[in-house]
This record gives C-alpha cells, sequence and structure tokens, in this order.
C-alpha cells in the first residue's frame, strides 16, 4: 500500500469537470511531482490534496487514512505557496510559529522549534525581521522553514520557485533536492515547469485538461512518451515530431520522410518492432528527440541501429555547451543537438545521424504512442 | 507632455505663456481659498471678539481685545432651549454616540468584507448588491418606517424591564442612535472593506487555513492587522458622517438630555429669547466642528492614502 494514494479524484465547478479521475500513487518518502501547461488542473488537485478545495468524487489517503473530509489542519500536511503567502504583519520567528501557536504549543517548545528550523534553513539572522524586508530567496527559504517546522506527513508545494529570477531558482531546485534527501520527507510539488519535473522528481503525472496523460518515473516519462502531448510537453529543447510514412524495401521496414526540394530520405529500420507493419503506406508521427539526432561522429557508438542522411541545415544555434542544428522534414523544424564544436555551417548539406533505437512512433489520428 | 515637446518650435512665445498660465492658475486657486476660508475666518475671529465689537466693528476685523470669555461661556454657560449649562453635556452626548457607532460598524464592515471575498457563498455577489443599494438610500424616505422600529424596540426594551429587569438599552435615544447609524453605515462600511480585501491575497487566507487558524483567528490576527489603510478611512468616513448628522439626530433624539451636539448647536442658534450672542454662537460651532477636524489632520494623510491603496498595487 503507498503512502499517498489518490483513487478516483474528480472535481466539479457546476457543470464543469475540471478533475476527470485522477488516480496516483506515492511511495513514503517520495517526490510527486504534478506537471502540466497552466489551466490543466495541477494546482486544483494539489489543493485538494491540502483541503482547501471540497472533492466531488474519490478518495484522497494518507498512510491508509482517508482525508479527503478532514479540515487543512487535521490533515496533517504544509504546503509553500507560490506566492509564499507570508503574513506581513508578523516578524519572520511569528510566520514560522503561527502554526505551531493556532495549535496551543508551549512557547518554550515553539522557540526551540524555531531555531532548528532557522538553522537548517540558515535563516537565524532573518528571524526578528518582517517579510518586505526580506529577499525574494529569503522569503522563500522562511516560507519553506514555515512548512519544515509542523513535521508533517506530506509536503505540498504550489509552484515555489516560479517568482524568483533564473540564477536563484537553480540554487533553490538543488536546495529542495538536497532538503528531500536529508529529511526524507513526502512530498507533493506543482509546476509547469518539465526541467525541474525531470530534476527533482521520483514520480511524474503530466496533466492535460483535468486528467493525467501519463504517470511514471522521469526516465520512463522522457525515454518512453504514452502519447504525442507528454512527448511534446516533456524535454527542451523539444522532441522532433515528424509527419512521415512506412515503407518496404526488401524484406525490412523503413521510415520516409520528405525533405524540401529533393527526393525524400528513407531510414531503414533494422528489428522493426513488430506492431510498425500494419502502418505500412499509412501516415505516422516519427518521434526522435535531439540529442538523437547528431553529427555522425557524436552518436552514441554502442547503438544499435542508427541511420545517416544528408540534411540541408538551416540554422545553426550555438548554446555553448551544445550547438544546435535546424533542418527540415516533413514540412516541420527539426532541431538536431551537436557537439559544441562540431564544425558545421549554416546553408550546407551535413550528413546527421538518426539513432532509431531511441526513436518512437504515434498514430496521427488517435495521438497515442503505436509501440 | 506637450510640455516637454512643445518649446522646440515656439521657443520665443513659450516663456511670457507659460508665465501668464502660471499665474492664471495660481490667481484663481487663490481666489476660490480665500472663497472657502471667508466663512471659517469670519467664524474664529468673530468668537474671539465681545459683543460690544461686533455690534460697533466690522465683520472681517481682527479682535481688539481677544477674549475667550465666549469659548467658556458657549461650552459651560449658554442655554440650550430652556436650560442653561452651555453644551458641554451635548458635546459628550455625541462622543458617547458617534464612538461606539463607528467602531460598530467599522467592524462589521470588516467582517461583512472579509466574508464576501475570502468565504464566498452561493449568492454573495446579490447579498452584496444589495448591501451596496443601501448606500443609495435617500434617509428622508426611511424617518418613518425606522421610528416605527424604534419604538417597536423601545416597548420590547420596557417589557424586558418589566419582566427581567433591564431593558439593555432598548428605548434609549443613545442607543437608538447608534443602532440607526450602524444599519445605514453598514453599506458604506462593507464597500469600504470589501473592495479592499478583494485585493488581499486569497493565499494568505489558504496559508493560515493550513495553519489551522479558525475563522475569527484569521479575521483577528491575518485581515485586521494588515488593514490599516482602509480601517482610517472608513474610521474618518464615519466619523465624520455620523458627528455632523443632523436627520437622524433630530428625528430621533431631537429633544431631552440625549440630545447630541449638531441638534444642540441648533439650538443655541434659534434661541429666541434677549440679544443675539454672536460670539458665543461662533465659538460653540466651533467646538461643534473641532472633532472631526482634528480626526482630518491627524489622519488625513491616511486618508489620501488609503483611497490610492490598491489603485496602483506595488
Amino acid at each position: 500500500m503507498a503512502f499517498l494514494e489518490i483513487d478516483g479524484l474528480k472535481k466539479r465547478f457546476g457543470n464543469v469537470e475540471i478533475l476527470k479521475g485522477i488516480n496516483v500513487e506515492l511511495e513514503k518518502g517520495g517526490f510527486l511531482v504534478l506537471v502540466g501547461p497552466s489551466g490543466c488542473g495541477k494546482s486544483t488537485l494539489l489543493n485538494t490534496i491540502a483541503g482547501l478545495e471540497q472533492i466531488t468524487e474519490g478518495e484522497i489517503r494518507v498512510d491508509g487514512r482517508a482525508i479527503n473530509d478532514l479540515h487543512p489542519s487535521k490533515r496533517d500536511i504544509a504546503m509553500v505557496f507560490q506566492s509564499y503567502a507570508l503574513y506581513p504583519n508578523m516578524t519572520v520567528a511569528g510566520n514560522i510559529s503561527f502554526g505551531m501557536e493556532m495549535r496551543g504549543v508551549p512557547a518554550a517548545e515553539r522557540q526551540a522549534a524555531i531555531d532548528k528550523v532557522a538553522k537548517v534553513l540558515q535563516i537565524g539572522h532573518l528571524l526578528q525581521r518582517k517579510p518586505s524586508q526580506l529577499s525574494g530567496g529569503q522569503r522563500q527559504r522562511v516560507a519553506m522553514g514555515r512548512a519544515l517546522v509542523r513535521d508533517p506527513k506530506l509536503f505540498l508545494f504550489d509552484e515555489p520557485l516560479s517568482n524568483l529570477d533564473a540564477k536563484l531558482r537553480v540554487d533553490m531546485r538543488i536546495e529542495i533536492k538536497r532538503l528531500h534527501a536529508t529529511t526524507g520527507t513526502t512530498i507533493v510539488y506543482v509546476t509547469h515547469d518539465q526541467i525541474e519535473a525531470m530534476t527533482l522528481a521520483t514520480k511524474i503525472a503530466v496533466m492535460r485538461d483535468g486528467e493525467v496523460q501519463q504517470f511514471g518515473t522521469p526516465a520512463e516519462i522522457y525515454n518512453n512518451p504514452t502519447n504525442l502531448f507528454v512527448a511534446d510537453f516533456m524535454g527542451s529543447p523539444a522532441m522532433n515530431l515528424i509527419p512521415a510514412t512506412i515503407a518496404t524495401s526488401g524484406n525490412a521496414l523503413s521510415v520516409v520522410l520528405q525533405r524540401e526540394a529533393r527526393e525524400p530520405i528513407s531510414l531503414p529500420m533494422a528489428n522493426a518492432p513488430a506492431g510498425l507493419s500494419a502502418f505500412q503506406g499509412k501516415p505516422i508521427i516519427f518521434g526522435v528527440r535531439p540529442e538523437a539526432l547528431t553529427d555522425p561522429e557524436g552518436a552514441e557508438r554502442n547503438a544499435s541501429n542508427i541511420a545517416t542522411a544528408d540534411l540541408h541545415i538551416e540554422v545553426v544555434e550555438p548554446a555553448g555547451s551544445d550547438t544546435f542544428a535546424v533542418t527540415n522534414l516533413g514540412g516541420k523544424g527539426v532541431v538536431a543537438r551537436l557537439r559544441a564544436d562540431a564544425n558545421i555551417q549554416p546553408g550546407t548539406n551535413t550528413p546527421l545521424a538518426f539513432n532509431l533505437t531511441k526513436a518512437v512512433f504515434f498514430d496521427p489520428a488517435t495521438e497515442n504512442r503505436i509501440l | 507632455m506637450s510640455a516637454v515637446t512643445a518649446p522646440v518650435r515656439r521657443a520665443s512665445g513659450g516663456v511670457n505663456m507659460k508665465l501668464v498660465n502660471r499665474i492664471v492658475i495660481y490667481g484663481l486657486l487663490a481666489l476660490f481659498a480665500l472663497f472657502y476660508l471667508m466663512p471659517l475666518f469670519v467664524m474664529l475671529v468673530t468668537s474671539f471678539k465681545t459683543m460690544d465689537e461686533i455690534q460697533n466693528g466690522n465683520m472681517l476685523a481682527l479682535p481688539q481685545s481677544p477674549t475667550l470669555e465666549p469659548w467658556f461661556k458657549a461650552w459651560g454657560e449658554t442655554c440650550v432651549g430652556l436650560t442653561c449649562a452651555g453644551i458641554k453635556g451635548y458635546f459628550w452626548n455625541s462622543i458617547k454616540m458617534v464612538v461606539p457607532a463607528v467602531l460598530i460598524s467599522t467592524m462589521m464592515g470588516a467582517l461583512n468584507g472579509y466574508v464576501l471575498t475570502k468565504w464566498r457563498f452561493r449568492g454573495h455577489t446579490l447579498v452584496f448588491g444589495l448591501m451596496l443599494f443601501a448606500c443609495f438610500i435617500p434617509f428622508q424616505s426611511v424617518l418613518l418606517p425606522m421610528a416605527t422600529i424604534l419604538g417597536s424596540l423601545g416597548r420590547f426594551g420596557v417589557s424586558l424591564q418589566n419582566s427581567v429587569g433591564t431593558s439593555f438599552g432598548l428605548g434609549n435615544p443613545t442607543v437608538n442612535l447608534v443602532f440607526v447609524h450602524v444599519v445605514y453605515g453598514l453599506g458604506f462600511t462593507t464597500l469600504f472593506f470589501r473592495n479592499y480585501y478583494e485585493a488581499f491575497p486569497t493565499e494568505l487566507v489558504k496559508a493560515a487555513q493550513v495553519d489551522g487558524a479558525s475563522f475569527f483567528q484569521i479575521f483577528r490576527r491575518i485581515m485586521l492587522p494588515n488593514s490599516m489603510p482602509i480601517f482610517v478611512v472608513t474610521v474618518i468616513y464615519q466619523f465624520t458622517n455620523i458627528w455632523n448628522d443632523f436627520l437622524f439626530a433630530s428625528a430621533y433624539a431631537g429633544t431631552g438630555d440625549a440630545m447630541p451636539m449638531t441638534v444642540a448647536l441648533n439650538n443655541v442658534v434659534n434661541t429666541s429669547t434677549g440679544v443675539v450672542e454672536y460670539n458665543v454662537n461662533m465659538a460653540a460651532a466651533m467646538i461643534a466642528a473641532l472633532p472631526t477636524l482634528i480626526v482630518y489632520v491627524v489622519a488625513g494623510r491616511y486618508f489620501v492614502r488609503g483611497l490610492m491603496a490598491g489603485a496602483v498595487k506595488g
């Protein structure tokens, strides 16, 4: 039995169904990230776990106990809000201890707890300040301190890093990960940033329109997306999703991609997955991540299935750590990821290697993965 | 904007035009300021003059031998109707009526605003709309119905007095006035607080809920301490309105010992016996106006700040 179980959860506002039957499980000490575009229901789902929104159907269990009818304060949870939600009229110490004060914890005990948390988060020197006198990163720490001090069963984070600047965001991301590793708490974390999702999570739930599109480990989500939406949403730059057809040449299958003003290219599929032959002559979507499309020298050496094709390079983007090259296949811009020092010029025809072991195929009609 | 871009073209004529504009603007402002300050000036100088000086001198002239006598007389000796003990009793009547009325209506407005923004219920817009409607009711139209209600409350107070031994203040004119002003102030105070709390971050309320604070704990510990600007605005607004009210005061406490300041002042000025003591009347009027003046001076800067708050946020 998992530590956090969300079972057939539905949420309706009037006639509008916001959450359409969510099933998610998380083991004790796990880090679940709910990710999706805005309006997908991820924050609503978090609020139902917190008890700030009532659910219409289903059940939420923590440690075997159904909590969906309990008041937020009785659920043994702590929440970090997007705006930090620090009480502006109280000092940092007052903010951290407010919850304990409400539960009638004696003053001496409160002070000890404040000191302990302040030490962990290194905010001891800020305790007597008001939130308005703190920087963004410091406010973020205080908000986390307010959650940590309660020592709850479950931590809820609602886009906690979205108000920080880019550099601070990376620092705080690492800090949250370190905090999770050292304290071993169970966390549910909402974000729209797929990098945060990949780096922090032990489990990811990708959501769209009130439904979980895919639920799995970061590696599963990244390497084996179940549909076009997940494939497109996770990863930066996004996966190349190229309209293609399947053809037979001899007894082997090959993927045919249209090129602009030149004959189509045909990528032979050795050990083609079994289901693919059914799609012969039909349109499919061929998915390949930018790192699986690279210069032949940079291609993975032990990959079993590599096909090379000559491609017209339209744009080259040196990003420092990598160089991205944009070409056009099947009427769409396709991004290839090359080594930083790759010698490549825009406007030329350059051979690039497709790592077909990493390729995935989707049915354009259903948008689902073929295999 | 045009002041920045225009001078390039007509640099020669610009300076003169600017000067003329300035003169016209400041001249007009000075004229209107004079116009508005004149009555106050006349009141003030008259209140420090002796009767001889008033009868023989110029209305605008400064007092030849300034005296505080009219002020003392207005405060302690002048006749209000048939009793001649000054206006001091009525001044305290007003204070006793205004302070509870302001505090109760402000607190209830804050509570209403809190519920209407953070604890929304089905039909909250309708309730707010109806409360807003209270701001537009002409008070003359409610004089008679309210008199009937106050009469019933008074009779209920009498029967309580007979059965329980105390009327809980029902039927007391001061209590009646507090009741009336609370009821008719609620529309405004609710409007002020609702609009202020509308922009108040809801995440704070959610955080407090997770922290285990109750409905009233959130109100007292989170909402109220962060409402200072709108609190000051509401108090000034309510204080001025209730203190200056003459209609309700004369209708429901127009005679007897509970008469508020505004009615008493009217009776002082309208006394038909003997000579009209303009200096005493003016001093009495100044005393009547003093509390609202003090409230404005002390809290005025919050008033302006409060009206602006929320318009341009952060």
